[in-house]
């Protein structure tokens, strides 16, 4: 399946780079570092979020020992963020990390502490100051498309609307939207955010999406590892079914065997 | 002096420069990134920036996220 899906050149582009996996994953809320790390490895995801964050003096270990910068493009997000002023603030703190290798960010301004659901406004100005500081924004968003349209135009090269609240495993609450987001940008289209398990994720890649991004759905698994490979089946597996073209639903049965030269 | 350092009080020598600070806390400059009072100090400062007294500095880091 994989080989097939490479033979036809089908890849994420975002900006100006290019991936084969379309499974993004965050390293947040995992049991230890080296269930994140295995996990991530059983993923097959070349994108990796993680925050940004005061250094622990009395830590007895970091996440950065747990990963293979080589490997893995670390993708570091605004969480926590309420104000354009302090996502932006974060994220150029971050350019002075020499963790990074691509300018790819996440932008995510919070709205509000119960729904995390994003503030538009002040993720749309994060957006345009960021986008002309020279960062590759990757915006986390609620599923509106004509915000998604904004973003698109203010220069985020891949839009990400949630499919339902961060950590929430709800699933895609608004696959109609989600569409709707896929067919008024010209971007690509990454969910991040409410998948729950392997079907949502498969599910969510039917609808034509270009990839997701999950975190809680894996890290919070009774087996996270085994989830983290769910998930990359899931994912590839919804993608190759998009690419090949559902048959239309009908109401009532078809028969798959002809009648013709039937005996009885 | 008394510094503020990730939100502690520090004691750390006058005129201490951020690369100095750095060296003293045996931390990885790679994966260090500076804010003095809120201002990003950009690594090619570190060596000349000096530090003063109440100074509040935060060091941050990679950490888990989603």
């Amino acid at each position: 399946m994989e080989s097939n899906i490479k033979e036809n050149g089908d890849v994420l582009k975002i900006g100006k780079y290019t991936f084969k996996s379309r499974l993004l994953i965050g390293t947040g809320k995992y049991p230890d570092f080296q269930t994140m790390k295995d996990s991530a490895d059983a993923s097959g995801a070349e994108i990796i979020t993680v925050a940004v964050r005061r250094i622990d003096f009395n830590a007895k270990e970091n996440l950065l020992s747990y990963i293979d910068l080589d490997k893995y493009i670390l993708l570091p997000n605004t969480a926590g963020c309420y104000t354009a002023e302090d996502a932006v603030n974060t994220l150029r703190l971050a350019r002075e990390l020499d963790v990074f290798r691509t300018d790819l960010v996440k932008l995510e301004v919070i709205g509000d502490p119960k729904t995390l659901y994003p503030d538009n406004e002040e993720l749309l100005k994060a957006a345009k100051i960021l986008v002309k500081e020279g960062f590759t924004v990757m915006p986390y968003m609620m599923d509106d498309p004509v915000l998604a349209k904004k973003l698109e135009d203010a220069g985020c090269p891949v839009v990400m609307p949630l499919a339902s609240p961060i950590g929430s495993g709800l699933g895609i609450r608004n696959p109609y939207n989600i569409k709707i987001i896929k067919e008024t940008v010209s971007v690509p289209v990454i969910v991040d955010a409410g998948v729950g398990t392997a079907s949502d994720a498969c599910k969510t890649m039917e609808l034509g999406v270009d990839g997701i991004l999950i975190n809680t759905a894996i890290a919070g698994a009774v087996n996270p590892v085994n989830m983290a490979a769910a998930m990359k089946n899931a994912v590839e597996a919804g993608r190759l079914a998009y690419l090949s073209g559902r048959i239309p639903m009908k109401l009532y049965a078809q028969a798959s065997t002809q009648m013709e030269g039937i005996v009885f | 002096m008394k510094i503020e350092l990730n939100g502690n009080e520090y004691t750390a020598g006058n005129g201490i420069t951020v690369q100095n600070l750095i060296d003293e806390l045996k931390l990885n400059i790679k994966s260090t990134a500076v804010a003095v009072n809120k201002t990003i100090v950009p690594k090619s400062s570190y060596a000349v920036f000096t530090l003063n007294e109440n100074d509040k500095i935060d060091m941050v880091t990679i950490a888990p996220g989603g």
